[in-house]
């Protein structure tokens, strides 16, 4: 079967000894939280770190708490499939807990971590291959080589962001907790993002993400995910949409944010959602059509590539669909929208 | 070299294995229980699936150890473990599986009927459409799941008692009437076992 | 007299119980057992070849060519054998001698000797003391290579006369094989036609997809003998090919097929892996296992060919076909596999279950540089079937008949002979078309399910067996041999391959059935040369027919013998014994009965150790033409889907939401495992319409050698199916059984195209159904008529 490289394995039992354990090994060490994503990724030598940190032992980082303010705060190893189900996120968060029930599999989301899923390599058809795939092809910009097969001459990897619940959490304004040699620090998840695909985070060497928060939400909070993947499970995303809309205690809209995910190297937002739907109301037939403007809005701004598998005109295509299906699914508390 | 403890089926078991190894490697090629199977190297398929305290887990893509002192069941364990607990002979599920034509080549079987234990130990009675979501993770290529759902629902319904719906090519040979008032019988009592259980 | 024509007419399994159809007397016989290795698979006991572990066994690995095609100048394994723990490094100069599962088209090497055709093809292999030396041994071979220009495309493979893929093959050029067949006046039917419909059909690349991959471990011991168990489906033909490559005698080596995790006809030719793994061990002295990885098992391939399709099809204004006029581009891949029969298969197996009048086809299979496409579930007649009942859905369109009536309308009957000179004996079609149109409700659902929800009918016929042995020989295709035991136990043997499929299941029915036995009390040993008589393997649906009839031949010489004994001993007549139920009774007499262990020790007594053989072959069967026996077979089976699919308009995505498959099997010998192969063909063939692609990119390279990117359908992507038996009885199955493992698949695909059509007005005649596609013909069609209507609704 395809191994593993050689590395070795660290476990340390908190945080700090985490961090400590990566600043001393360098570079070649990496983090490991549920493995879902790096595993898959060592195997086909796409990284082969000396040592590698697991978290798994690290009782600190798993579970939701209530923290000041009515904020909330996830542990970065806490599963996939306890977010889904933590009643708690299923009433304040519900895009969320939406996205990270429909992530891969069901033994992928007992294993996967939240954290890591915030942490995922964005993809490329040219790049999650084994390396004997890699070297055939000689290889692409992200790894290896120089060329980008995506966009001839290309100069930027444009691999796509594919984690499900990142475009989830930038609805709902969450920020990072990321500790490193340097101490604590907290950043809007909006900040943390770069349009690079070869990495497309903010994160310095030997940062380890501890928390994700979530602040507060309106009782009139309303939140869907939606997927476009060719099979009901298993997937990454072909196309992701998170929405989120704040009802007033008329029922009229009071805040709305769309985001994106799996077009480009990192989740995008659509502009101009809030004040095309301010003060629309879902019970009344102007939603539809406020609705049909974001939809197209976000055709006009997204220009999905050939990078990972599937139909790029197609994935185009489906965005405003699945633009105005989620921003419906979310008006009416439903959702996940997502073909089975 | 790293010396693991692990507990497998019950057992306390000490292994030596590089740190590299996952932990399929070490349970087919360190302990011997080939029973847990490789299908697709990297996490995509199921084949691999084991439990781990009780949650489906894909042993292919699992560093040994990191389970280190959680609990590990193979499909190796399941009928040993039905008898320790007063069961005479193979796991409900496993017993199920076989009558119903669910093990074709039987590769994926062994993570499938994991993760179907895995799911009636938190769901005792769960809807077709549960049982399918639970099993999507484990990719079958033989059967076109049909006789799998019908092996997980024959396993519920002796759990209660009560008779199953028929079967996709037992119905045909009912009287269309008999074969309805059958499935009908069977959707009611599980519905209000659910009801009860407060599902 | 050969053992072709031993039987004749009077073959043992033709003289059927009274009883038979009602199933009465039967008590093993359609009863819905367990399989013999259920629990074994149930409980992960079973082994399979990669859980045997042999003391000192050495792992190897394949390099493989990164080029799709290029002439190999040098290879320098000096650096791959200096690392600690390599004991071997092969080549293609180790292993010569070129093999092909069919011996007309030998043109593979185990290992590339001086060219290589596709990105993935074999060029050294490595023994090592473990995968992780051996992975890394791989890297440091250096092969030299020199590029040549690369076919992708099977037009342009066909057009080009330079570079040739096989230098030696007859070609011309890239042709792998082109056969041309004519029955009947074909220009002048088409003429009498009142409709003729012509149109292009396209059928993509699929590949099995066995949840196991790969693996091979040999052995060769201090005297000599060479053993290979292997994942295959054809432990007789490997073996075969071992002797043929390694130089050795075919006794002196013993190839064993071990459970075997999926097959579909992916695990059906000489696989490089077999080859190398023997050779390794032969040269170490040390046990040797090769495990491929998934990605390896796609550039193994030997799935579906790629169909470019023309078909034009005549009518009468009632229906009835006057002829099918077929032209066929066929994209091979890089070897020929099967191909020949391909070429064949892709015309001679579409004449039922309609009768045509007349029936021309050209098929012409072309080498391009991707992985080599071979058989695959409904070996080389999917594709066709495909195009055809899409096409006889458009003249039914045309004519303004119901789907189901065309079909009805063309059934060809029971005892005669198709346009091409196939025997057709039983045949269930039109009971297939009654249960489909019963269970889906066609009759008041079709053309009134809301927009964007439809039905869809086709049908198919397919062989069970085939009288074409793969190497012309006059010896039985099947032999079976059976061992008494005075416990009561009795052990059979037989070469059948089990793939998953339940073949050691069925002889143990079928055993136990003839000899009054309890299951329990038969064991199968079974697909390994040493111990077992040949068979030729799980190919061409021809085991539970050829293997099933051996299994009868050998049961009733034995029982003759067991019956007389304890008819000498009881002092009555023969026909007064009979064996049922772990019994010999007396039938006149219900008092007298003794155990089954009693009555063999008595015919010990009288006959000495009890044995026997049994053996099948095909009576002689085929067209009268150079061909006409490729796809002539025993008996065919027929098969008839509906499918219920919805469309949504937005995404174009289709759902298949249910299929009745109802399934002329002659008789089930065991309706769940019956039900089993109707319901995973059903499944193999949606997601061939739905879900599946296998190709290779623009540098040639497979497009997602995995299973996240070759995506086979979930628990939560297969429709409800509806397993719905006829039992025709075939005349000559063993207690009139037919195959059903392939046949089933084939309606599923048309059934889509076709239901999709009622749902929406759009002809899919392209696979895959992309979502993509869909929204393009829709919009097409909303382009021609503006105002919606709805399609194929009137």
């Amino acid at each position: 079967m395809l191994r593993l490289p050689q590395f070795e394995l660290a476990r340390p039992r908190t945080v700090s000894e985490a961090v400590t354990l990566l600043s001393e090994a360098g570079p070649s060490a990496m983090v490991v939280a549920g493995g879902t994503d790096l595993l898959p990724n060592m195997k086909h030598e796409l990284f082969t770190p000396d040592v590698l940190v697991s978290l798994a032992g690290i009782e600190e980082l798993r579970g939701v708490r209530e923290i000041e303010n009515g904020w909330l705060a996830i542990g970065a190893m806490t599963s996939l499939s306890a977010v889904a189900e933590h009643p708690l996120l299923r009433r304040r968060a519900p895009a969320l807990a939406q996205a990270a029930s429909i992530v891969a599999g069901p033994q992928l989301r007992s294993m996967g971590t939240i954290g890591g899923n915030v942490m995922l390599d964005t993809r490329c058809q040219w790049y999650n291959q084994t390396y004997f795939w890699r070297q055939a092809l000689g290889y692409c910009l992200k790894k290896d080589g120089a060329l980008c097969h995506v966009v001839a001459g290309g100069k930027k990897c444009v691999a796509a962001a594919s984690n499900d619940t990142a475009p989830a959490l930038m609805t709902l304004s969450a920020t990072l907790e990321i500790e490193g040699p340097e101490g604590r620090r907290s950043v809007p998840i909006d900040d943390f993002w770069v349009a690079d695909g070869i990495f497309n985070k903010r994160l310095e060497p030997a940062e380890i993400l501890v928390e994700v928060r979530l602040g507060p939400t309106p009782p009139g909070h309303r939140g869907a995910y939606g997927k476009l993947r060719d099979r009901g499970s298993i997937d990454f995303p072909l196309l992701g949409v998170a929405a989120r809309l704040d009802l007033d205690d008329s029922g009229a809209v009071a805040d709305a944010d769309v985001v994106l995910t799996a077009l480009a190297a990192r989740p995008v937002r659509v502009q101009k959602t809030r004040s095309l739907l301010i003060g629309s109301r879902p019970d009344q037939t102007s939603f539809d059509d406020a609705i049909a403007v974001v939809a197209a809005a976000a055709f006009v701004q997204c220009h999905p590539l050939a990078n990972i598998p599937g139909d790029a005109d197609y994935r185009r295509e489906m965005v405003p669909v699945f633009v105005g299906r989620t921003l419906r699914a979310a008006a009416d508390g439903s959702g996940p929208v997502h073909p089975i | 070299m790293r010396s693991l403890s692990l507990k497998v089926n019950g057992d306390d078991v000490e292994v030596a294995a590089p740190d590299h190894w996952t932990l399929l490697e070490v349970l087919r090629y360190r302990l011997g229980l080939i029973g847990s199977k490789q299908g697709c190297d990297k996490g995509d398929c199921g084949a691999c699936t084991v439990l781990v305290d009780g949650k489906p887990w894909l042993s292919c893509i699992t560093v040994a150890a990191t389970v280190e002192g959680r609990e590990i069941t193979t499909i190796e364990g399941l009928m040993p473990l039905h008898i320790q607990a007063g069961g005479v002979g193979p796991d409900p599920i496993q017993a199920a599986f076989d009558k119903c034509g669910a093990l074709q080549c039987g590769f994926c079987q062994p993570g499938m009927m994991l993760s179907a234990r895995a799911l009636l130990d938190t769901n005792p009675c769960p809807t077709r459409a549960e049982i399918r979501e639970a099993l999507s993770g484990n990719l079958c290529r033989c059967t076109g799941y049909t006789q799998i759902f019908e092996a997980v629902e024959l396993a519920i319904a002796e759990s209660l008692g009560i008779a199953p719906a028929p079967r996709s090519w037992e119905a045909q040979r009912m009287k269309p009437e008999e074969a309805q008032a059958r499935a009908r019988e069977a959707a009611a009592r599980l519905r209000a076992e659910r009801q009860k259980r407060g599902a | 007299m050969g053992a072709r024509d031993l039987h004749g007419p009077g073959a043992p399994w033709g003289d059927r119980p009274p009883g038979d159809r009602e199933n009465r007397d039967f008590r093993v016989i359609g009863k819905p057992l367990p399989k013999v290795d259920g629990l074994a698979k149930a409980t992960g006991a079973a082994v399979y070849a990669d859980d045997i572990a042999l003391p000192g066994m050495l792992h190897a690995k394949t390099l493989r060519s990164p080029h799709a095609h290029a002439r190999i100048r040098s290879i320098d394994a000096s650096r791959a054998l200096a690392l600690p723990g390599v004991h071997a490094v092969i080549t293609g100069k180790d292993m010569p001698i070129p093999y092909g599962v069919i011996p007309w088209t030998p043109d593979e090497h185990a290992l590339a000797l001086d060219k290589v055709r596709f990105v993935g093809d074999e060029v050294a292999a490595v023994a090592a003391v473990d995968e992780d030396t051996a992975n890394a041994a791989v890297k440091l071979i250096a092969v030299e290579y020199e590029p040549l220009k690369a076919f992708y495309d099977p037009f342009e493979a066909l057009a080009a006369v330079e570079p040739r893929i096989h230098e030696d093959s007859k070609g011309p050029g890239n042709i792998s094989k082109h056969v041309a067949l004519s029955f009947g006046d074909i220009e002048g039917e088409l003429a009498r036609a009142d409709v003729v419909v012509e149109d292009d059909y396209f059928f993509h690349g699929t590949t099995h997809t066995p949840i196991e991959p790969h693996c091979a471990v040999a052995q060769f011991s201090a005297d000599g003998l060479l053993t290979v168990w292997s994942a295959t489906q054809i432990t007789h033909y490997v073996q075969r090919a071992l002797a043929r490559v390694l130089e050795l005698p075919i006794a002196r080596i013993r190839v064993v097929q071990p459970a075997l995790g999926g097959a579909f006809g992916g695990k059906s030719d000489p696989f490089s892996l077999e080859f190398c793994v023997a050779k390794l061990a032969m040269i170490t002295g040390r046990p040797v296992k090769m495990l491929w990885t998934r990605e390896e098992v796609f550039y193994a391939h030997r799935g579906r060919h790629p169909m470019h399709m023309r078909y034009k099809t005549g009518a009468k204004k009632d229906g009835r076909i006057t002829g099918v006029d077929a032209k066929i581009l066929i994209d091979g891949g890089a070897y020929s596999s099967f191909g020949l029969v391909t070429a064949y298969y892709a015309g001679q197996l579409l004449t039922g279950p309609y009768h045509f009048p007349s029936y021309r086809f050209d098929s012409t299979r072309v080498f391009t540089n991707k992985p080599p496409c071979g058989p695959k579930r409904g070996h080389g007649s999917v594709q066709p079937r495909f195009a055809f009942e899409v096409q006889l859905d458009q003249v039914a369109e045309k004519l303004g008949l119901d789907p189901i009536e065309i079909r009805r309308k063309n059934f060809q009957g029971e005892n005669t002979h198709t346009v091409n000179g196939q025997r057709i004996t039983s045949n269930g079609f039109l009971a297939c078309l009654d249960e489909v149109e019963r269970a889906s409700g066609w009759r008041e659902r079709r053309g009134r399910l809301p927009r964007g929800r439809g039905l869809g009918v086709a049908g198919s016929m397919y062989i069970s067996g085939t009288n074409y042995p793969v190497y012309p020989n006059p010896l039985p295709q099947a032999g079976i041999q059976l061992a008494l035991e005075r416990s009561g136990r009795v052990t059979v043997f037989t070469g059948g391959n089990d793939i998953g499929q339940g073949s050691n299941s069925v002889v143990a029915y079928l055993v136990a059935e003839e000899l009054g036995l309890d299951v329990l009390d038969v064991r199968v040993v079974a697909a390994d040369t040493d111990l077992c008589p040949v068979d030729l393997g799980a190919y061409s649906s021809r085991v539970t027919f050829m293997v099933g009839n051996a299994t009868i031949d050998a049961c009733r010489k034995l029982r003759a013998q067991i019956v007389q004994a304890v008819a000498e001993a009881w002092k009555v007549e023969v026909s007064r014994v009979r064996l049922a139920s772990g019994r010999a009774i007396d039938l006149a007499d219900a008092s007298r009965s003794i155990p089954i262990a009693e009555a063999f020790q008595i015919a010990e007594e009288r006959f000495d150790t009890l044995g026997s053989t049994g053996s099948y072959n095909t009576p002689t069967l085929g067209g009268d033409y150079r061909g006409g026996t490729i796809g002539a077979a025993p008996a065919y089976s027929f098969t008839a889907h509906v499918a219920e699919v919805s469309v949504d308009l937005e995404t174009g995505r289709i759902t298949c939401e249910k299929v009745w498959i109802a399934h002329d099997c002659g008789r089930a010998l065991n309706p769940m495992l019956v039900a089993g192969q109707m319901e995973g063909s059903a499944y193999m063939g949606i997601a061939e319409a739905l879900l599946e692609d296998h190709d290779v990119n623009r540098f040639g390279l497979h497009a997602g050698p995995s299973l996240l990117d070759y995506r086979i359908p979930t628990a939560v992507d297969t429709p409800e199916l509806y397993a719905l038996i006829v039992e025709s009885l075939d005349p000559e199955g063993p207690y009139g059984a037919k195959e059903a493992g392939e046949g089933p698949l084939h309606p599923s695909i048309p059934a889509i195209s076709n239901a999709v059509f009622d749902a929406v007005g759009i002809r899919l005649k392209h696979l895959p159904f992309t979502p993509g596609k869909v929204l393009k013909a829709l919009r097409e069609k909303e382009a021609r008529s503006p105002v919606l209507s709805r399609g194929g609704r009137r």
